[in-house]
């Protein structure tokens, strides 16, 4: 009798075996999968035999952990990269960049210097300003369509990683259930937790504590929960306090108010790696071309308007800029209010600048530059003025400023978007400095500019715009250098993680034969216990 | 180490791409016929091929400027060569009419030969460039700088300035000459000359001033010598001073000048001396004096010897301008030989500059970068073969296929 028995046992063995390898087999290349172990175990009880002790998932929680820690940071590099490669490309192209325009536009100004009553000449000038500014407008518009596409791709990001997040907390709960029910988490449920898990990281970065229950808990940035237990909270797109034009991350918490997170806790995924460029380089850029436009707006404005023109008039502004921004934070207490204008340009730098009032009463404020961290502290002046890095603020309703109040200063931000050549008439042009049709001199003196320390009082126009070129060149340069290796880290640990996890087709057709020639060998016991049980009842 | 099938697949994969990647880049680099594409290829490199090119794009301005530079000083020289062989025939004009066997016909025909070159100096003086601009304005080119008067006097309707245009990094090169500094100058160290007063009446002639003495505490003032014919006795005063004896023929010497004087003085005439520079200077009032008395007949002695004069005076005052003008010439000579000294300096340094900017983007025109860049292109290809083919041999084995 126990031979049939034990050889159910083993032909019940090898069919769940061989459902196992089946199941690896069919999974090889499912996303999340995990190889499957079918455990035997020795039947103690009656008369022996074998037992399917467990189907155990292949699954290292601390290889998953290193590798999601790696995955975060590659995707975070790899959104960089997409995005700083952009403006790399931009710059490679010689012949619309920025600098041969520049050039152009001295080079017509040497054709008015040398015939300054030759109306061709004149219209050279103004067709060279006219393209000049306009590929200083194209430059910025570039740059700012690539802040709107950086605001949709937070949308994105947060709308997936609050679905992730949303399943995340279903499956805790489902997995429960099935705990609850069979006393075993299904392998399936569990698999398609830790590729949730895996794909939110690759989103953003969040810490995952496990407890003991076996839930998953996930937090994010200063420690905000986004999934405890069987709830999530979500994540949303909200436009920032100190900045409304900027779309960042906002919490809403389990009591329903909505947090706006610090940028700099969210570093990891594409979401870190999209707030990072927009915060480092993107911003830094835009800034870089909008000084790099006041800068040459402002000397030759005043330039021209040193000279006279043909008809012997004082020349007018030659270019007009995009005024500074200031923003007073929403979350104000006092009714202050910002104003900004450009005051000595040679001051002027490409960084924004936080201001928090430190001492109401005394008009005190502290100023960071946001790009260094440089602090200085500053006190309104007797028309509630301030000088901030070469721009002009002034306060309103200064009374109503309160202990805290915070202000956003972006000095050049829109500036290049501002840059048009204001001069249509040929003959308006001051190429002279009164002495009649024939003078050049404000001409040369124009013409003068191409070398003079314009930006920031320390670097030639083409100088700036080489350090521009330079600047964005080595960010690239570095993204890409750190990409490769966190890459490479990252297929290092997928390889782990694969080794322990992953399915060998060639270790499959091996337990293939293996668990057939099991059955085959266990159908035999119980054919021979047939036989034998044939020959007993043979017997007359 | 237990391998996945999913590793093998995507190891592969990965080499594969990366491959692939080397490749395109370097295909790319023989498309744009550089090494350094993007900035972020060589930052350094990049940022410094800006400011180099920046500098070859000056340079190029500069030559620009002084290609407009020679063009204007080419034709001021043209129009100085005309203006100075005009003068010089005028000179040549008034030795024939200075002589006294000339009949009043004759030197009617002189006088007209006379107002031909006149008329064409001031056609010179007038001149415009392509674009119809005035050369010799000053800044006023828009209109004519000399124009004639009512009375047939020339004026100068310019201004002083001289236009300049910067001929390279730290040179302003003065590209035109004002019709004043031409035709309306003197060079400064042009000596003495002496001109009888217009009011005298008698028959006073000279010759000279010659300088004997530049030592002479008074050399280089202007000087005034008066006669005074009292009872039959003439004498003379130099600025008024103490009253000498006149004798025909003897030379009189006063500031270290020599001055030989002929002919009866008359009562209060009057004789000018003085530096050219502080004298008559204008090159059109010459003409306009010379033809004032070769028109007119001489008859009397008096008038003889205003003629004789105004002759004498218009010779001098003609080789001053003469000198002047060449003067002129010569400085425009002198700029036009400094563009070519500056041109080929600056050839030298744009050629100086084409090295850097290509050895900076590794431009592949260079025979060593194009080595290099093809090597690496065979050698990517060789790589991304054998990335293909070990994904074809990994992916043909398989135990299923034994079974």
């Amino acid at each position: 009798m126990s031979m049939f028995s034990i050889g159910l046992s083993g032909l019940n063995a090898a069919q769940n075996a061989l459902n196992t390898t089946s199941n690896n087999i069919s999974n090889v290349y499912t996303p999340g999968y995990n190889r499957e172990l079918t455990l035997l175990g020795e039947q103690h009880s009656a008369g022996g035999g074998v037992r399917v002790n467990d189907i155990q998932r292949q699954f290292d929680y601390y290889v998953a952990d290193q590798l999601n820690a790696a995955s975060t940071k590659s995707s975070a590099l790899q959104a960089y990269q997409t995005q700083v490669s952009q403006i790399d490309n931009l710059l490679a192209n010689q012949d619309a960049g920025l600098a041969p325009l520049m050039q152009g536009f001295f080079s017509s100004l040497e054709d008015l210097a040398s015939s300054p009553s030759d109306p061709a000449a004149r219209q050279g000038v103004i067709g060279a300003a006219d393209t000049l500014s306009a590929q200083f407008r194209s430059f910025d518009s570039y740059l700012r369509d690539m802040q709107s596409g950086i605001d949709g791709n937070i949308r994105d990001e947060i709308t997936q990683i609050n679905n992730s997040a949303d399943q995340i907390a279903n499956l805790n709960r489902e997995i429960a259930l099935a705990k609850a029910k069979i006393g075993k988490a299904p392998n399936g449920l569990l698999n398609q937790r830790d590729q949730l898990v895996a794909e939110i990281n690759e989103r953003v970065d969040v810490r995952l504590t496990i407890q003991e229950s076996g839930t998953y808990n996930l937090s994010i940035g200063n420690g905000q929960p986004i999934v405890a237990g069987t709830r999530s909270f979500s994540l949303e797109a909200m436009s920032s306090s100190a900045d409304p034009t900027r779309t960042v991350v906002g919490y809403n918490d389990s009591a329903g108010n909505q947090v706006e997170l610090d940028q700099g806790t969210i570093t990891g995924g594409a979401l870190g790696g999209l707030l990072s460029f927009r915060a480092e380089t993107l911003n830094q850029t835009q800034n870089q071309i909008g000084q790099l436009a006041v800068s040459l707006a402002t000397a030759f404005n005043a330039q021209h308007q040193a000279g006279f023109d043909l008809n012997g008039d004082p020349g007018q502004a030659l270019f007009a800029v995009g005024e500074p921004r200031a923003f007073s934070n929403k979350n104000n207490a006092g009714a202050a209010t910002i104003d900004a204008a450009f005051g000595d340009v040679d001051q002027l730098t490409s960084g924004d600048y936080d201001l928090v009032v430190t001492d109401a009463a005394a008009g005190e404020f502290e100023i960071t530059r946001r790009d260094t961290g440089e602090r200085v502290t500053a006190t309104l002046d007797a028309s509630d003025q301030l000088n901030v890095g070469g721009v002009v603020v002034t306060i309103g309703a200064a009374g109503t400023l309160v202990d805290g109040d915070r202000f956003q200063l972006q000095p050049t931000r829109q500036a290049a978007g501002g840059l048009e050549n204001r001069i249509s008439e040929p003959a308006q042009l001051a190429a002279g400095q009164g002495g009649g049709s024939g003078d050049n001199r404000n001409a040369l003196a124009l013409q003068d500019l191409q070398d003079s320390l314009l930006v920031g009082g320390g670097a030639t126009l083409s100088g700036a715009y080489a350090a521009i070129v330079g600047d964005v060149g080595n960010r690239t340069n570095i993204v890409q250098a750190n990409l490769s290796a966190q890459q490479g880290l990252t297929e290092q640990l997928e390889a782990v993680q694969q080794s322990e996890s992953g399915v060998n087709l060639d270790e499959e057709a091996a337990n293939l034969i293996r668990y057939q020639q099991f059955y085959q060998a266990n159908a035999k016991v119980i054919q021979t216990g047939s036989t034998i049980m044939d020959a007993i009842l043979g017997l007359r | 180490m237990r391998i996945s099938t999913v590793t093998m697949y995507e190891q592969s994969m990965n080499a594969l791409n990366r491959q692939q990647g080397e490749f395109m880049r370097v295909g790319q680099q023989i498309a744009t016929g550089r090494k350094v594409v993007n900035p972020s290829d060589d930052p350094q490199a990049a940022s410094r091929a800006v400011q180099v090119a920046q500098s070859m794009a000056v340079t190029e301005q500069y030559a620009d400027s002084r290609i407009s530079a020679r063009n204007a000083l080419s034709q001021e020289e043209s129009v100085l060569n005309s203006v100075s062989d005009a003068i010089a025939s005028a000179k040549t004009l008034m030795i024939q009419a200075a002589s006294d066997t000339l009949s009043d016909a004759d030197r009617a025909s002189v006088a007209s030969d006379l107002r031909g070159i006149y008329e064409t100096v001031i056609g010179q003086a007038n001149a415009t460039n392509g674009n119809g601009r005035h050369l010799f304005g000053g800044y006023q080119d828009a209109s004519e700088p000399f124009v004639r008067a009512a009375d047939g006097s020339v004026s100068y309707v310019g201004d002083t300035n001289t236009r300049e245009q910067r001929i390279d990094a730290s040179r302003l090169m003065p590209v035109a000459d004002n019709g004043q500094t031409i035709f309306q100058s003197v060079h400064a160290s042009a000596g003495y000359v002496a001109e009888a007063d217009a009011g005298n009446s008698g028959s006073l002639t000279f010759k000279g001033p010659q300088v004997i003495d530049e030592s002479d505490p008074d050399f280089g003032n202007s000087f005034q010598l008066e006669f005074d014919v009292t009872g039959g006795v003439t004498t003379y005063s130099v600025d008024g001073g103490p009253a000498l004896a006149y004798e025909e023929g003897t030379p009189v010497e006063f500031g270290g000048l020599s001055i030989t004087l002929k002919g009866a003085p008359a009562d209060g005439d009057r004789l000018d001396v003085g530096k050219a520079e502080n004298m008559n200077t204008d090159l059109f009032k010459t003409f306009e004096k010379a033809l004032a008395v070769l028109d007119q007949p001489a008859v009397s002695d008096a008038e003889k010897a205003a003629r004789a004069n105004t002759i004498n005076t218009a010779m001098r005052e003609f080789d001053n301008s003469l000198d002047n003008v060449l003067t002129v010439r010569a400085s425009v000579g002198a700029r036009l030989n400094e563009l070519n000294v500056v041109d080929a300096v600056a050839d030298n340094r744009q050629l100086n500059y084409t090295q850097t900017y290509s050895n900076l983007i590794g431009d592949l025109s260079d025979p060593a970068n194009f080595a290099e860049v093809v090597s690496q292109y065979s050698l990517r290809q060789v790589s991304l073969q054998a990335a293909q083919k070990a994904f074809v041999d990994i992916k043909s084995l398989s135990l299923f296929d034994r079974m």
